[in-house]
């Protein structure tokens, strides 16, 4: 027992160990700051500032910032970030990644905003572009970080709560993409009931009765074996900590380079 | 004596019963397990099409407003139209997502991407137009497009390869071969397609 107990341990201890960067983490950290781009107070000032709009509109901007994009695009590797850890919520898809990789001294700084399914319509991707150009890149080439990411985020909230729309962001260009189709995308559950349904269902019934019928007839009362799942609390409700919602991402947003 | 044979002859008819009925209804949840995978490959290729008619979308103003500073690369313009045409006309069933119709549809995006790509080297000798407003907000819808593009396929792929992972497995491929449902076939990996396709203008 103790020998199948620690095989098991390690199983698990090992797939954690290689547990990939896109997976889900178990807690909301809205910055992540592994290029160490930000000062203290400027991450402390960014994650209350993404939290409270959280909590108050259910849409999660992800700022997150590396100097190692493990091989990947950037564009691609904030993609898989979104989806992969599910910013914004399911139902909506209301998720923004800012992904940032500082400019170092043999390659470029890159940026990128990518948007889920939900907030494309609201920040299309000319928009997006506009942003990085306006202002992230100007900040980012003085070297400063956290200003041209926290006017993004800016952007970005009056943009989703509608302060002022995307056109007024000097967005002349008006792309009509009927975004509505994005809306039922999350897997819809497909259950139809078929003649095969009703046919199993026909026979289960049946069979139900033959055999409440037979034992009556020949079976000795038996109590009904008292299995109530004692343990099933609902722990979830009991402290209403936030997770990602499971969002989705599409591929929509833009990039830009210094 | 006889009440004991009617026990055992009542046991034996409801174990048979069982394990008809377990059969029955193994065979109707494999199917409907089949039938769920299958709709999200539609699904998954509905949004496909999607992505790609919203490439062709982007196609007419893109063209009117190369048009506007470059006048006489009317040749490179023409492919782009064509290859626009070509590529919106190919229709695929999504309930018959074999080898054969997905490469017609790849061809025919293919040559619009190409078409593409070759006016964006021409697009380099013209400055003015580069710097116009109205070309770069389409030049990064396009290139959220050509990313969206590369999202839908890999998402394309992934739910595809979980529907004919299950359906060739014993023993739901008994339900599967018996329903008549069919391996998809897949997109075949872009040179580089871990990487988001660069549009450079």
């Amino acid at each position: 027992m103790k020998r199948i107990l620690f095989i098991i341990t390690f199983l698990v201890a090992t797939t954690n160990a290689f547990a990939d960067i896109f997976d889900r983490p178990a807690e909301v950290n809205l910055v992540v700051d592994n290029a160490h781009a930000f000062t203290h107070e400027q991450f402390e000032a960014l994650t209350a500032r993404l939290d409270s709009f959280d909590r108050a509109s259910t849409v999660q901007i992800q700022i997150y910032t590396t100097t190692d994009l493990q091989g990947y695009d950037i564009v691609d590797f904030a993609q898989r970030l979104g989806e992969g850890w599910g910013v914004g919520q399911a139902e909506t898809n209301n998720g923004i990644v800012i992904v940032y990789k500082p400019k170092t001294e043999t390659e470029n700084g890159e940026v990128t905003i990518q948007t889920g399914y939900g907030i494309e319509a609201l920040i299309p991707d000319a928009v997006c572009k506009r942003i990085i150009n306006n202002e992230m890149i100007p900040n980012f080439r003085k070297d400063s970080v956290y200003e041209g990411i926290n006017n993004a985020v800016g952007v970005c909230i009056s943009l989703v709560k509608g302060d002022f729309k995307a056109e007024d962001y000097g967005y002349s260009y008006s792309y009509s993409y009927d975004s509505d189709d994005y809306d039922d995308y999350s897997g819809s559950s497909y259950e139809e009931l078929t003649a095969h349904d009703v046919l199993g269902l026909c026979i289960f019934f049946g069979f139900l009765i033959i055999s409440v019928i037979l034992s009556m007839r020949y079976g000795k009362k038996h109590p009904s074996s008292s299995t109530y799942s004692s343990g099933s609390y609902h722990s979830s409700s009991s402290h209403s900590s936030r997770s990602y919602g499971g969002g989705h991402f599409g591929g929509g947003g833009a990039r830009g380079s210094w | 004596m006889k009440k004991k044979g009617c026990l055992i002859a009542g046991i034996a008819v409801g174990i048979i019963l069982i394990g008809i009925i377990s059969i029955v209804l193994w065979y109707i949840k494999t199917g409907n397990k089949i039938v769920r995978l299958d709709e999200g490959v539609s699904e998954s290729w509905a949004q496909v099409e999607n992505v790609y008619q919203r490439r062709a979308d982007l196609i007419p103003n893109l063209v009117a407003t190369v048009k506007g500073y470059a006048e006489h690369e009317s040749s490179t313009l023409t492919d782009v139209v064509e290859a626009r045409a070509k590529a919106t006309s190919v229709n695929v069933n999504p309930e018959k997502l074999d080898a054969a119709s997905l490469q017609q549809f790849e061809e025919a995006q293919g040559q619009l991407s190409s078409a593409l790509s070759r006016l964006m080297v021409v697009v380099e000798r013209y400055p003015d137009l580069k710097a116009s407003q109205n070309f770069s907000e389409l030049q990064a819808q396009l290139e959220g497009t050509e990313n969206r593009i590369s999202v839908e396929r890999r998402k394309f792929n992934e739910v595809a390869r979980e529907y004919n992972t299950y359906i060739r497995q014993f023993p739901a491929s008994i339900v599967a071969n018996s329903r008549g449902f069919e391996k998809k076939a897949y997109f075949e990996a872009q040179a580089g397609s871990e990487k988001a396709p660069e549009v450079q203008f």
